[in-house]
C-alpha cells in the first residue's frame, strides 16, 4: 500500500498543459469518487490556476497516472514522507510561484472537503489532510512566510491599512490609468475601499475602468478640487512633469486638517514632487519604494525557509509514525 | 508582605511585561498569543498597586494621596487604569509593550527616590480635598497614556515616512487610530483635570488653606493642555505636533510634579 501523490505544476508543466488537464471546482468531488472506482482506496484532486495534483492511497499507482493524459517528463511523483513532505510544504505556500501565499490553503481546503463529500476520502488521507493543515497553521503563526505582500498593489493596501483605522470609509482617486495603477487600486477595493473616483486625459478609458470597479469617472481638469474628499491619490500620468507640488498640494491640505493623505505615485518620471511627503499627515510612495518593499518581502520569505522546513519535519515525523503503526490493519482494511 | 512589598511586587509584574513584549518586538512577531498574557500581567501589577493604595488609604483614614511618593504610585495606577480600559476597546497592539516601560518607571523612581514622610502641617481632611486630588491624578493617568500613544504614534509615523519601513511597521496599530486615541486621551484629561480644579477651588474655601506652588502647577498644566486641545479644535494641530506635545507634555507634567511637591510645603490660609 502507497501513499503518493502524481502532479504537475507551474514548475513542471507550461500553462498549455496545465489547462489540459485542470478539474474544474464543481468536478473535485466526482473526479476523486472516479479515481476511487478506478482502482485508488483513497483519493483527493487538487486543482488550482498553478497545479493539478492527485493524492490517492493505492496498492498500484497506475489508475492515478492515467488521469493525467500528458507527457510524463511534465509529472512528478511523489510517495510516503515524500508526498507528505509535499502536501505540507504546498498548503503552506512553500510550493507556490508568491512564496508564502496564501490562497492555496483554502483551495486544498476545498478540494479536501468535496472529495470527503463524495466519499473518496478515508484514514490515511484524512489524516494526512488534517495534519497538513495543522502544519499549515503553525507554520504561519511561528514564521514570517506569509507575511508583507510582495506585489506592488498589496503592498500599497498593507501601507493604507497602517495609515488609515479602515479603508471602508475611504475615497481613492486614481489620476491616470495604466497596469500597476488599475491593479492598485483594484486591491484597495479588495480590501473594502469605500469610493473610488477615476479621471485620465482618455476618458473613455476612465469611464470603462470606473465601471469594472465600480467607481466613478470624473473628469481630468476636476481631480484638484476632489482634494478635501480624497484620503488615498494613485498617480499615474504620462505627464513629464510632476503634476502635484508641494505649492500645490500646502493649501489644499488646510480643507482638511488632521487627515491623513496618502500619495501612490506609479507614474515614470514621476507625477508627485518628493518633497510633499514632507508635508505633515502627508505619506508618499513611488514605484521604486513599493517594488523596494515587495523585493524585501520576496527576500524575507526566503529567509524564512529553513524555519518552516524545521516546523513541518516536526508535524512529518508525527504522521509518518501513526502511519507505520497502523499500516498492517490499513492494508488488511483495504486488501481486495 | 509590607505595603512597599506589594508595589516592588507590582514592579516585577511590570518589568516582566517589559521583557515579554520586548522580546516579541524584537522577533518582529505578532502580539496575538502575547497579548492576554502581557494584560493578565499588567491586571495583576494594578491589583497589587490597589492593594497597596487600600491599605494605605484605610491606614492614614483617606485618600492615600498625602505624599509625594503616594500621589506618584497614583498616577503610575491611573495611567495602568487606562491601559487597562483602552487595550481591549481598541484592540491595540503592542500598547503594553509601550506602557509597562512608563509604568515601571514611574514606580520605581517612586521607590527609590521619593518622600513618603507625611508633610509637617498635613491639609485638613474633606471629602472636596480628596475628589479635587483624586480627579486630577486620574488626569494625569490620561495624560500619561496619551504620551504612550503619542511614542507609538511617532514610531509608527517616522516608518511610514523613511518609506523603508521596518519590519515592526506589521506590529503597531495605524496612525489614523493612534492620532485619534490620542486625541480623546488629551481631551479626557483635561476634562477631568478641569473638574479637579473647580474641586481644588471649594476645597481651598472649605479646608481655608492656599498651596501657591500647587495651584501655579495646576494652572500651568491646564493652559498648557487647553491650548492643546484648542489647537486641535481649531484645525491647526496636526497629528505629528499632537503627538510631540503628548510626550513632552506629560514629562515637563511629571518633572514639574515631582518639583512642585518635593519643595518645602508652605502653605497659608486662603485668601
Amino acid at each position: 500500500m502507497n501513499l503518493v501523490v502524481i502532479g504537475l505544476n507551474h514548475r513542471t508543466a507550461p500553462v498549455e498543459v496545465r489547462e489540459r488537464v485542470a478539474v474544474p471546482r464543481g468536478r473535485w468531488g466526482a473526479v476523486s469518487a472516479e479515481l476511487r472506482k478506478a482502482g485508488l482506496y483513497e483519493a483527493v484532486v487538487v486543482s488550482t490556476c498553478n497545479r493539478v495534483e492527485v493524492y490517492g492511497v493505492a496498492g498500484e499507482v497506475a489508475a492515478a497516472r492515467r488521469f493525467f493524459s500528458v507527457p510524463p517528463q511534465h509529472l512528478y511523483e511523489w510517495r510516503d514522507q515524500d508526498c507528505v513532505r509535499h502536501l505540507c510544504e504546498v498548503v503552506c505556500g512553500l510550493d507556490s510561484m508568491v512564496l508564502g501565499e496564501t490562497e492555496v490553503l483554502g483551495q486544498v481546503k476545498q478540494a479536501y472537503e468535496a472529495a470527503q463529500t463524495a466519499g473518496a476520502t478515508g484514514p490515511v488521507l484524512n489524516r494526512l489532510f488534517q495534519k497538513a493543515f495543522a502544519a499549515a497553521k503553525h507554520v504561519r503563526s511561528r514564521t514570517a512566510i506569509a507575511r508583507g505582500s510582495t506585489s506592488v498593489g498589496n503592498v500599497a493596501v498593507d501601507l493604507a491599512e497602517k495609515i488609515f483605522r479602515n479603508l471602508a470609509a475611504r475615497t481613492v482617486m486614481v489620476v491616470g490609468t495604466g497596469e500597476i495603477s488599475e491593479a492598485t487600486a483594484r486591491a484597495l477595493r479588495s480590501r473594502g475601499a469605500g469610493t473610488i473616483l477615476v479621471c485620465s486625459r482618455a476618458q473613455g478609458r476612465a469611464v470603462e475602468f470606473a465601471a469594472q470597479i465600480g467607481g466613478r469617472a470624473i473628469s481630468y481638469e476636476d481631480w484638484p478640487a476632489q482634494f478635501p474628499i480624497v484620503d488615498i491619490v494613485i498617480t499615474a500620468t504620462g505627464a513629464p512633469h510632476p503634476v502635484i507640488t508641494t505649492e500645490k498640494l500646502r493649501p489644499l491640505l488646510r480643507h482638511r486638517p488632521a487627515r491623513p493623505l496618502f500619495l501612490i505615485d506609479i507614474a515614470v518620471p514621476r507625477n508627485v514632487e518628493p518633497s510633499c511627503g514632507e508635508l505633515e499627515d502627508v505619506f508618499l510612495y513611488d514605484l521604486d519604494d513599493l517594488q523596494q518593499i515587495a523585493q524585501d518581502n520576496r527576500a524575507a520569505r526566503e529567509r524564512e525557509l529553513d524555519a518552516c522546513r524545521e516546523l513541518i519535519d516536526g508535524h512529518l515525523v508525527r504522521y509518518l509514525r501513526w502511519f507505520a503503526a497502523h499500516r498492517p490493519s490499513l492494508e488488511q482494511r483495504y486488501q481486495p | 508582605m509590607t505595603e512597599r512589598g506589594y508595589l516592588w511586587l507590582a514592579e516585577l509584574l511590570f518589568g516582566m511585561s517589559c521583557l515579554l513584549t520586548w522580546q516579541r518586538w524584537r522577533s518582529g512577531q505578532p502580539d496575538g498569543r502575547l497579548r492576554p498574557i502581557n494584560y493578565i500581567t499588567m491586571l495583576a501589577g494594578f491589583a497589587l498597586q490597589t492593594t497597596f493604595l487600600y491599605l494605605r488609604g484605610k491606614a492614614i483614614g483617606r485618600c492615600p494621596l498625602t505624599t509625594p511618593f503616594e500621589m506618584t504610585i497614583f498616577i503610575a495606577w491611573a495611567a495602568v487604569l487606562f491601559y487597562l480600559l483602552i487595550g481591549p476597546s481598541y484592540r491595540l497592539s503592542f500598547l503594553g509593550a509601550f506602557t509597562a516601560p512608563i509604568v515601571l518607571a514611574i514606580g520605581a523612581v517612586a521607590l527609590l527616590g521619593l518622600s513618603d514622610m507625611p508633610r509637617a502641617t498635613p491639609l485638613k481632611y474633606s471629602p472636596w480635598v480628596d475628589f479635587h486630588a483624586a480627579i486630577g491624578i486620574l488626569a494625569c493617568g490620561a495624560f500619561a497614556l496619551a504620551g504612550v500613544i503619542g511614542a507609538m504614534y511617532l514610531r509608527q509615523e517616522d516608518q511610514l515616512k523613511s518609506r523603508r519601513p521596518h519590519r515592526t511597521l506589521a506590529l503597531l496599530p495605524a496612525v489614523e487610530q493612534l492620532d485619534i486615541i490620542n486625541h480623546r486621551l488629551v481631551l479626557l484629561g483635561f476634562v477631568m483635570l478641569t473638574f479637579g480644579m473647580l474641586g481644588g477651588v471649594v476645597s481651598q474655601h472649605v479646608v481655608g488653606q492656599w498651596m501657591a506652588a500647587k495651584t501655579a502647577w495646576a494652572v500651568t498644566a491646564w493652559v498648557a493642555y487647553g491650548g492643546v486641545v484648542g489647537a486641535r479644535w481649531a484645525g491647526r494641530m496636526h497629528a505629528r505636533r499632537m503627538a510631540r506635545y503628548s510626550i513632552a507634555l506629560f514629562g515637563l507634567l511629571l518633572l514639574s510634579f515631582w518639583l512642585v511637591y518635593l519643595l518645602p510645603v508652605s502653605s497659608r490660609p486662603a485668601p
